[in-house]
């Protein structure tokens, strides 16, 4: 009696559990399948800028200017105008966003400035580029007449700014208030532990931040079509436009030639390969390392 | 004849009275009235207490009865956080540091204060302990190595760590990281040390070794220690305060307490007969 | 069951609203139920030695009374008995100060029970040492008065070991006070036994061996009175926490009385 009563409950808890395996499989099968698939994508991406960019490559684009259809060249102006107006932008951004980001997690943690502010901020990260290129376009470039280096360099860095925030916000918060009781205890002002041991504690994350805001504007092209326009010589001068990778890029795409449009997918795999050199410099940083 | 030792004439043997005798020992820190306030809500009610130097003052009760808030009023934490008040009068050394225009880095200076997550700084052992000392005194190097040594023997840590200063402190095990932080506050020579929770976190043998310093530290400083742990209260401390509810219910000497409390709550409490 | 009134058994700082905790064993349960029944054994074990005692005490003494050698044998071999609880007791003790660290009120009453333990031992030992003496004595009659003297201590003394020990299951410190500053009447008894035996043996020395025996089975039982009122004071510490140092009343004055017999010329 009791032998049948034991094999009834088995057979129905097997039963119940066979169910719950198959489906178990059958996820798991469609977790596998999305994830190939969006790896396939990205596969193919930088599949095609390999294959369409590398032919490119050659020590000419480093060292010549941007040429007429039909000449040879390089990408020099644009490498080196992206890198003034980035470089531009991060030291304009990072020390606001810095300083923005300690205050929202330091001293203002919980007043209604900082909730304000973090709203505010966050609709900023994911604002369309374009309508911060046009926002500087009226702001800067109308008053001044003309299209500058220097206007892309802040639109750039409105970019940045909320981004960094962010990430120092984030970062801070995340160091225990343990620690900062300890060093208050000790005796510290309030700056001192802010200083010495909230951003010793979150340097790491802080810098990923900042190398994060980085690679983001680096692929930028509307904001800067409307402030920094394009130059097809070299200039150095923030206050005439200045050329960069992505304007460049664009440029060359869409025209007709191919010699421009080899370029272009130079430039782009050029893009491509310094934010992925920066994601994954971001990524050791970020990667917990005790000792 | 039989010589008698003249102290053997009295009726009780002068050790047994002891040098609990509250009136032999001198006050360090007088709470009055005090009052404390978390926004609304009424966390501490009108406790006063005296804390003796050169004793160990035990503060234990069940959970949110306002021991670590108690503690935490004597080094002005709260200061730390809006919406969060106390009234009244605490009393060290002649000032009250509640008022306002209480220096309250130089008092943190004076009271030093252990947290129950041991919390080393980002840095080496040796910036840990440097880095309070710097903040107050100027040393050469020579000296200042010393200091941090010192501190570290006093917290029995210098033989495990002495090879290692420029390790990065968070690398120690949990009672390391312990008492590396005593050695912090310890090197900055305070009058005296709180102690909230410091074992609690820890495993039997750490916690032991920490007791023991507890004990070698009272010559030296005047010690209060917030525990839920009773039978640590009951070994490592002079003078035990049991609280409930925000109160202070019954304060005594740690011998008294716990063979024969006055408070029928105190009683329940330690026997293990709260509902 | 009697309250104790709130005295001033304060240290300094309490805060004005005090709760008395003079009653013990009264109020909350532990939360760990084990320990309230580990209490429960040894309270009720001492309560089983407490009436033991007290019996081998007044079989002891009605042996002595009717001359009843087969009862006395009966008392001397229940002795080990009583040893052996006491050994349980104290064994049961140890294991629970260990197991359970008991604090106040709690450490108070097993410290006790093994205090108590080893009093009712000790009234076991002297109840075997009458039955002895008894056996010693051999089937001669006592005078009728000398048995009745006897008769009423080992009463008034068994009544002194029920008192305290009920008053010890209850935790009445009234109760035993009473028993405590009540020890004069067995103290007075065994005073005025001991001048009727002083003088049977004046008259006639012959009598002295027997006298002798019968003022030892006295003094047993006066004995037994004072350890009824060290319970008392076990009680009295596990009840309030207080010791009780005060000397007690003391009625045995046969220690003053002026020795009419020459000591033993040689």
């Amino acid at each position: 009696m009791a032998q049948t009563v034991q094999t009834a409950a088995t057979a129905a808890r097997t039963r119940l559990y066979s169910g719950r395996r198959r489906w178990n499989a059958i996820m798991i099968v469609l977790a596998w399948c999305a994830a190939l698939f969006g790896m396939a994508w990205l596969a193919l991406i930088l599949g095609a800028l390999l294959w369409q960019g590398l032919s490119g490559v050659s020590l000419r684009v480093f060292t010549e200017m941007t040429p007429p259809p039909g000449a040879d060249g390089g990408l020099l102006n644009p490498i080196i105008g992206s890198l003034i107006m980035t470089g531009l932008a991060v030291a304009i951004g990072t020390p606001i966003g810095i300083l923005a980001g300690t205050y929202m997690a330091e001293y203002g943690r919980y007043g209604r400035l900082s909730s304000v502010v973090r709203f505010i901020n966050d609709i900023l990260l994911s604002a369309p580029s374009i309508v911060v290129g046009l926002f500087v376009y009226e702001v800067l470039v109308r008053p001044m007449g003309h299209f500058s280096g220097i206007a892309g360099a802040v639109a750039l860095a409105i970019i940045v700014i909320p981004v960094v925030v962010r990430t120092t916000e984030d970062m801070l918060l995340l160091v225990p208030n343990t620690l900062r009781e300890a060093a208050a205890a000790l005796g510290l002002p309030r700056a001192y532990i802010v200083r010495r041991i909230a951003y010793r504690a979150a340097r790491a994350g802080i810098v990923t931040g900042i190398l994060l805001a980085i690679a983001r504007i680096s692929g930028e092209t509307a904001p800067l079509l409307f402030t920094a326009l394009n130059n097809q010589f070299w200039s150095t001068n923030l206050n005439a436009p200045m050329a960069s990778l992505p304007a460049v890029i664009f440029q060359f795409a869409l025209s007709p030639y191919n010699d421009w449009q080899r370029l272009a997918w130079t430039g782009a795999l050029l893009i491509t390969v310094a934010v992925l050199a920066l994601s994954i410099i971001a990524r050791a940083l970020s990667s917990p390392d005790k000792s | 004849m039989n010589v008698i030792a003249p102290h053997a004439q009295t009726a009780v043997p002068a050790a047994a009275k002891e040098a609990l005798d509250t009136a032999k020992l001198e006050p360090k820190i007088a709470i009055r009235q005090l009052n404390f306030y978390y926004g609304a809500a009424h966390a501490l009610k009108d406790i006063s207490l005296t804390l003796y130097r050169n004793t160990v003052t035990a503060f234990i009760g069940p959970s949110g009865c306002g021991k670590s808030t108690l503690l935490r009023v004597l080094n002005r934490m709260y200061d730390l956080y809006p919406n969060q008040r106390a009234e009244g009068e605490v009393v060290f050394d002649g000032a009250n540091i509640l008022a306002p225009k209480q220096d309250l880095n130089l008092l943190r200076a004076r009271i030093g204060m252990v947290f129950q997550k041991p919390t080393p700084f980002p840095m080496s052992i040796f910036e840990n302990i440097a880095f309070g000392v710097r903040l107050y005194e100027k040393l050469p190097a020579s000296e200042l190595e010393y200091r941090v040594e010192h501190a570290l023997r006093r917290a029995a840590l210098w033989e495990e760590v002495k090879d290692k200063l420029n390790v990065n402190g968070q690398s120690l095990s949990g009672g390391q990281q312990q008492r590396l932080c005593i050695a912090r506050t310890v090197a900055v020579k305070p009058e005296v040390i709180l102690l909230d929770e410091p074992c609690s976190a820890l495993d039997p043998i750490s916690t032991a070794k920490i007791e023991e310093l507890i004990d070698e530290l009272k010559a030296d400083y005047t010690i209060v220690i917030v525990t839920h742990n009773m039978q640590q209260a009951a070994r490592v401390s002079d003078f035990t305060a049991f609280m409930y509810l925000g109160q202070l219910v019954e304060s005594a000497s740690t011998q008294k307490i716990f063979t024969s409390p006055s408070d029928r709550r105190t009683q329940d409490y330690i026997t293990g007969r709260f509902g | 069951m009697a309250r104790r009134a709130p005295t001033d058994l304060k240290g300094g700082g309490i805060s004005a609203m005090t709760q008395d905790a003079g009653t013990p064993g009264t109020g909350h349960p532990h939360t760990v139920a084990a320990f309230d029944a580990d209490l429960k054994v040894l309270g009720d074990m001492v309560a089983e030695m407490g009436v033991r005692a007290a019996r081998a005490l007044s079989e002891a003494t009605r042996a002595l009374t009717e001359r009843n050698i087969q009862l006395a044998q009966q008392v001397i071999a229940s002795d080990r008995g009583l040893d052996l609880m006491q050994h349980e007791i104290e064994e049961r003790a140890v294991t629970t100060l260990a197991r359970r660290q008991p604090m106040a009120v709690d450490l108070r009453e097993i410290v006790s029970t093994m205090r108590i333990a080893g009093d009712l031992e000790r009234v076991g030992d002297l109840a075997k040492n009458v039955a002895k003496r008894v056996i010693a004595i051999g089937a001669q009659p006592a005078p009728a008065n000398l048995a009745a003297g006897l008769g009423i201590l080992s009463e008034r003394v068994g009544q002194q070991l029920a008192a305290v020990l009920k008053a010890y299951a209850e935790r009445s410190d009234a109760a035993a006070m009473e028993v405590w500053t009540s020890d004069g009447t067995i103290d007075g008894l065994f005073t005025s036994l001991f001048r009727e035996l002083l003088t049977y043996m004046m008259e006639d020395p012959r009598s002295i061996g027997y006298c002798t025996h019968l003022l030892f089975c006295a003094k047993n039982l006066e004995r037994a009175g004072d350890h009824a009122t060290n319970i008392a004071e076990t009680a009295h510490y596990v009840i309030t926490g207080e010791a009780l140092i005060a000397e007690r009343p003391k009625g045995d004055t046969t220690v003053g009385i002026e020795p009419s017999l020459r000591p033993p010329q040689t």
